[in-house]
């Protein structure tokens, strides 16, 4: 019955395994922040297109109500003896 | 280093990613690092660095994986496949000839497809091959190699589970051997021309044998396993690995529950297939606990729209294994659908959502409680500087159970979904209620399975359930970065702890003497311990750790660190060698193992640690696994059911995705409505699905236009309903708040709220990888439905009559309300404006409105003619005869019950009112005419009016002459003698008219529409007066007038009026106090204020409408004035040659007077009162009043009448005297009450100036120059149309 285990040079092992933590450390550092990054690109484009979505709202609101002053004006404009007394 | 990127990030939350938009889709954008759940990101080839010796394990491993992957595929490629042959073309008999030529194509095409086939069957050679040989190699009793591991396992276990899926599909496909033997026809037909077919041929006859025989995959998987005959011991492993993963149930998310138990009925057969002894497997495992499992899971999802069955599975490979035929206790497991009903009804209760979704409710709500205040917990964590260790601990260790928790919930509901399709997909619904019976009675499978099979409380449950999934699920993906350390902290303290604690105290006490065991706890410690993690600490966190050590504990730091997936590989390895001694053949379970020689304590804190690990996994993946989880695209694919039902795509009302957001549209439940969109992301998961896991373009194109027809269809309904609730909202409130109180069933006018608002302020839905403004879209239909609203309203009113107005002006009081309600939670166009716009008065030199030329061609053409006045209660009513000019009207269009008033109930209500009013004109309408118009088009109205007058003057002169010269040449006073019947035979010697009855009718219909002219502007001068009125009293006080006697208006102040000096005064307060940053706005309004000043102080003194129409009308008689007035020429009152239309109207009055009093209620009807108020008036505005009372014939009767009552008031003949006259004399008497009130009215609001005349006084001499009451004075040189030069 052979057993499992047995790793041939625990000390080397060990020590890498510490080294390993120590850059894992930096390495998961790094890549959380990156994702944050993204995350924060993620927000800032959803943000960022409401926000236009609410000015195109009120853009199309005032276009349409331009609209109708040009028309006003233009049916005014067409008469112009209208206005001469 | 670490920190200027900390730094970094950190200043990014100072930007402000507000936006005010409420969470109501699931997660849509997915950022991770992670290539997939449970899978190692670099395929294990770390493992030799921990120099366990697992080389050779981890190369079968990864072989194992390789395979999967590559299954995976090609599953997806059999579920996808669609028949080629059904779109083959067939020749016409023309082309017969290249009969050749297509054969050749139709070979090309298939061949592609058959190649795919082809290589699945080689594939699946050769997998099972290698998985037979894998599991040979590490089931040897006598071991020379490490393995298998847990990792390896579950390999295996994936990789059956791909073989046996396959052959499923293979055997569920009816399509592929049938194209298959479509294409060898045409193989034969094409090879006859080639050389060397032979091996063409026999490959091909080989493809068919597998394609044509059911379990083929499985059966070559059996013969390749038992060519060496020592596989029992891995299969039973397998076995007691699956059956303790299912009971304890603890680490599993739902895909490995269900391919755990897809895959144990297949390994049960396996296992007792073989030439050995059999029973050996129910020695490890009771067959009560396998029957157990397969009992309490009767149907396990496999795809989207095909469940298996254990029973099924059990019951059809007994066919094929004979030795497994002698397991009578398995075999008798009934199928789903072999159920008695009261099992069925026991398992349908666990089955359906709805039995359970009052318990997910309240789970939902406890866990996003708990999951939001322990995030909030962690914010506060990191805001606070030095924090305290246990708290901070604590906090983590909080954040950590609520994911873990919350993937198990997740993992649960969408378990739930899954199971409930399998066993709705078992249990197709028999007896179809056919709510729409003119459909053709005969539905297809997969309507009976999905349209029908779910009733609206089951859909109902099953969007709130999807709802739930979806809005956890994005709340976990979004906290994804902040909670990411807190969990990895967690889980390096909870390793550490293990590693550093608890295997140091098993290895001092429990293992002391076990030198294997101890060696391999010390190999667990090597390969994961971190020894430094306190190495950069505070002094007083070293006392602490100190402390630890005093304790016999080692104390550590947690570093945001997470073990790799290699170390959590090695360590449950490392875990499983100990408890199973590195004996495979242990009876007993893996943990249950009480012969074993450790202790039962240590044993379980292995097992709990050791399950603990698989979990880990999981949470490194974190972002991929909430994807998984909530992952509900399989609800939308129905390959199965297309192949069978052959169609190319079934309607979008049997799309399960598509019922579930038209179910919450329909229902108008308002706790739903803000559920609407979640359904929608059934159909992103499933895109999702097509694009990257079957890899289909097809697929993808088929959702993208089921999606595109569903949201149009979704944004219609959506708005309809908008402006239905909104609409009845508006309606209720406008309702007759006494009426409300007094009716009993009043709750069926009430408007159950919904909330709109949360919907209506999503600008951003995610659909397909697309963007989609809803609010925007919802605006502009929204600008629309109130034009088509108001459009439709105008061709209503037009296919009316002039009495609708009353009913117009309440439908557009509605509709402005509903635009007041809609305005507060949309951003549409003004009112005003769309009303201009419908109107068709934008123009600014235009003062006609599309309303205002209605009303008057409606009253030229039909209100005028037809119409009678009543005097006594000022009502015009319809004539009851047919109208003398008939009237063409458009029909009344059709419109939805939104248009009108929302809902029907509300629309009876407010119509029963409306209706009450559409019988007659009368103030009420007035004011109604008035108010819609409003001062831009109502003096327009009055100006056509007016010039009805004048042109129906000019129409009438020319007709009064004809009667005029029909008149004999004198007529002197009536004779007394005669009494009234000689007075009546005298007057129609007189006046001989017959010939000219039509003429004279004629002039009695002017002088009718004169009248109601007329009568129409005093109403019109009423209501006008009244608004006037109320208009003063709001303004007065504001512009400091205060109202005197007589209509007097004194100024309260000199100079300023109050609303001037009041922004005044507040303008230099306001510039003065340097604080204020806008003065200048303040300027403004006391700018407007002036103008509001001059506005309002101009429209003061308007005047009456009445008397400026009295004067017109005057103005317009002076032309004739010579012909209908003669000046006498003697000077003195000429009584018999008079010709001056005193005179023709008195001749015109007795004959109508004299005809109604023969037909009664008669020729009333026909004329009304405003005969009497047009004679009048134009006999008024003649000055010929004094005449007229004297010389008028009917007058003349009715005093020789009065004088006859006198003369024989005793007599008894006096009833047969008057026989006959009553009625006439009656009506005569009516007409002079009637005449009298004109001419009084007419003297109030017309004095007549006095002039000069002859008199005779009562001696017989002349008296000239006698001052009496003539013609109107002002307005002599009014504009007459026409007579404008």
């Amino acid at each position: 019955m052979a057993r499992a285990g047995g790793i041939t040079n625990a000390v080397n092992v060990g020590i890498a395994v510490q080294a390993d933590w120590e850059n894992r450390e930096f390495i998961s550092h790094i890549s959380i922040n990156i994702r944050r990054l993204f995350d924060f690109l993620v927000h800032f484009e959803a943000t960022t297109k409401s926000k236009l979505a609410s000015l195109n709202e009120k853009l199309d609101t005032l276009e349409r109500r331009l609209e109708m002053l040009e028309v006003q004006v233009s049916t005014a404009s067409a008469n112009p003896s209208l206005f001469t007394t | 280093m670490a920190v200027p990127v900390e730094e970094a990030i950190a200043a990014l939350s100072t930007f402000s990613l507000e936006d005010d938009q409420p969470e109501l889709q699931g997660p849509g954008v997915w950022v991770s690092t992670e290539r997939g759940a449970t899978e190692s990101p670099i395929e294990y080839s770390d493992v030799s660095a921990y120099r366990l010796s697992l080389a050779e394990d981890t190369k079968a491993l990864n072989q194992l994986n390789a395979l999967i992957h590559e299954g995976k595929e090609m599953a997806s490629v059999l579920y996808t496949y669609r028949s080629c042959v059904k779109a083959l073309p067939q020749l016409p008999e023309s082309m017969k000839q290249s009969q050749a030529d297509l054969y050749l194509e139709t070979y090309q095409v298939l061949d592609l497809e058959m190649s795919r086939l082809r290589e699945i069957q080689r594939w699946q050679a050769s997998a099972a091959s290698k998985l037979a040989a894998d599991m040979q190699r590490f089931s040897r009793p006598e071991r020379r190699i490490n393995g298998p591991s847990v990792t390896h396992l579950w390999s295996m276990l994936k990789l059956l589970d791909v073989l046996v899926q396959l052959d499923h599909l293979k055997n569920a496909k009816a399509s592929i051997p049938n194209d298959f033997s479509w294409y060898k026809r045409t193989f034969t037909q094409v090879s006859i021309q080639w050389q060397d077919s032979d091996s063409m041929r026999e490959e091909l006859d080989d493809l068919q044998i597998f394609l044509s025989t059911r379990w083929a995959i499985l059966l070559n998987l059996h013969v390749e396993m038992f060519r060496v005959n020592n596989v029992e011991d891995i299969l039973q492993i397998l076995i007691v690995f699956a059956v303790e993963s299912l009971e304890l149930d603890f680490a599993l998310l739902y895909p490995e529950r269900h391919v755990l138990l897809r895959i144990l009925p297949v390994l049960v057969v396996l296992a007792t297939s073989s030439e050995k002894d059999s029973e050996s497997l129910y020695k490890r495992v009771k067959i009560n606990r396998l029957i157990n499992i397969f009992k309490s899971d009767p149907v396990i999802p496999a795809f989207p729209d095909l469940h298996l069955s254990p029973a099924a599975i059990l019951k059809e490979l007994s066919i094929y294994f004979q030795k497994f035929a002698a397991q009578a206790r398995l075999l008798t497991l009934p199928a789903p659908h072999e159920l008695p009903p009261r099992e069925a009804q026991e398992y349908q209760r666990h089955y359906l959502i709805i039995n359970h979704i009052g318990a997910i409710r309240a789970e939902h709500d406890d866990f996003t409680i708990r999951f939001a205040s322990s995030m909030n917990q962690l914010l506060l964590l990191k805001s606070t500087e030095n924090p305290d260790i246990e708290w901070c601990k604590d906090v983590k260790g909080n954040m950590y159970d609520m994911v873990v928790e919350g993937f198990q919930l997740l993992s649960r509901w969408t378990a739930r979904i899954w199971e409930q399709c399998a066993w709705k997909f078992s249990r197709p619904c028999k007896d179809v209620i056919s709510l729409e019976s003119h459909e053709t009675s005969s539905f297809s499978d997969y309507e009976k399975v999905v349209r029908h099979n779910y009733s609206a409380e089951e859909r109902k449950a099953l969007v709130e359930l999807v709802s739930y999934i979806k809005s956890i699920g994005s709340m976990m993906q979004q906290c994804d970065t902040l909670v990411a350390d807190a969990l990895w902290e967690t889980i390096h303290a909870e390793v550490q702890d293990f590693v550093q604690n608890t295997l140091a105290t098993m290895l001092r006490t429990t293992f002391r003497k076990k030198k294997e065991i101890s060696r391999i706890l010390s190999d667990m410690r090597t390969l994961s311990a971190d020894w430094m993690a306190n190495r950069s600490k505070s002094e007083s966190e070293a006392q602490s750790m100190q402390r630890g050590e005093e304790s016999k504990v080692n104390f550590f730091f947690p570093r945001p660190v997470a073990p790799t997936a290699t170390q959590v590989h090695c360590l449950q390895f490392l875990i499983y060698e100990v408890v199973s001694g590195g004996n495979l053949r242990k009876p007993g379970g893996l943990f249950g193992n009480s012969a074993s020689e450790i202790p039962i304590n240590d044993l379980k804190q292995l097992e709990t640690f050791f399950y603990k690990l698989s979990f880990f996994l999981h949470i490194f993946d974190y972002t991929a696994t909430v994807a998984t989880l909530t992952d509900l695209g399989f609800l939308w694919f129905r390959e199965f059911y297309l192949e069978t039902s052959r169609v190319i795509q079934f309607p979008i009302e049997c799309s399960l995705p598509w019922m579930l957001v038209d179910y919450v549209l329909e229902s108008q439940n308002a706790g739903l409505i803000e559920s609407a969109l979640f359904p929608l992301d059934i159909y992103n998961d499933s895109a999702q699905h097509a694009l990257v896991t079957l890899k289909q373009r097809f697929l993808y194109d088929e959702i993208e236009a089921e999606v595109d027809h569903c949201f149009d269809i979704f944004v219609s309904k959506l708005c309809d309903s908008i402006f239905t609730h909104y609409k009845s909202w508006a309606a209720r409130e406008m309702l007759d708040s006494s009426f409300l109180f007094a009716i009993d069933n009043g709750e069926k006018y009430s408007v159950q709220p919904i909330r709109f608002n949360a919907l209506l302020k999503i600008t951003r839905v995610k659909l397909l990888g697309r963007t989609i403004d809803l609010r925007s879209l919802v605006a502009q239909r929204m600008n629309k439905i109130f034009r088509e609203n108001l459009e439709f309203l105008f061709d209503r009113f037009e296919s009316q009559d002039l009495c609708a107005i009353l009913e117009l002006e309440k439908l557009m009081d509605v509709l402005k309300v509903t635009h007041e309600l809609l305005s507060k939670d949309l951003l549409i166009d003004s009112f005003s404006l769309m009303l201009n716009e419908m109107q068709e008065n934008l123009s600014l030199v235009s003062f006609s409105s599309r309303l205002a030329s209605q009303i008057w061609s409606e009253m030229q053409n039909d209100f005028l003619p037809n119409f009678i006045l009543c005097n006594t209660t000022q009502r015009f009513v319809r004539l009851s005869k047919v109208p003398s000019v008939p009237v063409q009207k458009p029909s009344v269009p059709h419109a939805k019950p939104n248009f009108y008033f929302g809902t029907q109930d509300l629309n009876s209500a407010h119509q029963s009112f409306a209706r009450l009013h559409s019988g007659f004109f009368g103030m009420t309408h007035m004011f109604s005419i008035a108010r819609l118009l409003g001062s831009r088009s109502l003096p327009w109205l009055i100006r056509a009016l007016l010039d009805h007058i004048s042109n129906k003057i000019a129409v009438l002169e020319p007709m009064i002459s004809g009667l005029q010269e029909a008149l004999p040449r004198s007529i002197g006073l009536l004779p007394f003698d005669g009494g009234v019947a000689g007075c009546m035979r005298s007057i129609n010697e007189n006046l001989n008219w017959e010939a000219k009855s039509e003429l004279r009718l004629e002039v009695l219909h002017g002088i009718k529409e004169i009248g109601s002219v007329l009568y129409l502007i005093s109403l019109l001068d009423i209501v006008l007066r009244e608004l006037d009125i109320t208009h003063f009293m709001q303004t007065a006080p504001w512009l400091g007038i205060i109202p005197g006697v007589d209509g007097q208006i004194f100024h309260s102040q000199d100079g300023e009026s109050p609303i001037v000096s009041l922004f005044k005064s507040a303008t230099s307060a306001a510039v003065s106090n340097p604080g204020n940053p806008n003065g200048m706005s303040y300027y403004t309004m006391s700018k407007q204020a002036e103008a509001a000043d001059l506005l309002y102080r101009s429209n003061l003194n308007t005047g009456s409408v009445l008397e400026y129409a009295l004067a017109f009308t005057s103005a317009a008689l002076d032309k004739y004035c010579s012909k209908w007035s003669a000046a006498p020429k003697t000077g003195f009152v000429d009584i018999t040659t008079s010709k001056d239309f005193y005179r023709i109207y008195s001749g015109l009055q007795i004959g109508y007077l004299e005809e109604s009093a023969q037909s009664p209620s008669n020729n009333h009807e026909l004329l009304g009162d405003s005969v009497a108020w047009g004679g009048c008036t134009i006999v008024y505005l003649l000055g010929q009043q004094l005449q007229f009372e004297l010389f008028d014939f009917s007058y003349q009767v009715l005093n020789i009448s009065e004088a006859e009552d006198g003369t024989f008031v005793q007599t008894q003949k006096n009833s047969q005297y008057m026989q006959g006259w009553e009625s006439l004399i009656e009506a005569m008497k009516k007409a002079r009450r009637l005449n009298n009130h004109v001419f009084s009215m007419l003297k109030a609001r017309c004095p007549l100036e006095d002039k000069t005349a002859c008199a005779i006084k009562q001696s017989g001499a002349p008296l000239h120059r006698v001052k009496f009451e003539n013609t109107v004075s002002a307005f002599e040189t009014l504009p007459q149309k026409g007579a404008v030069n």
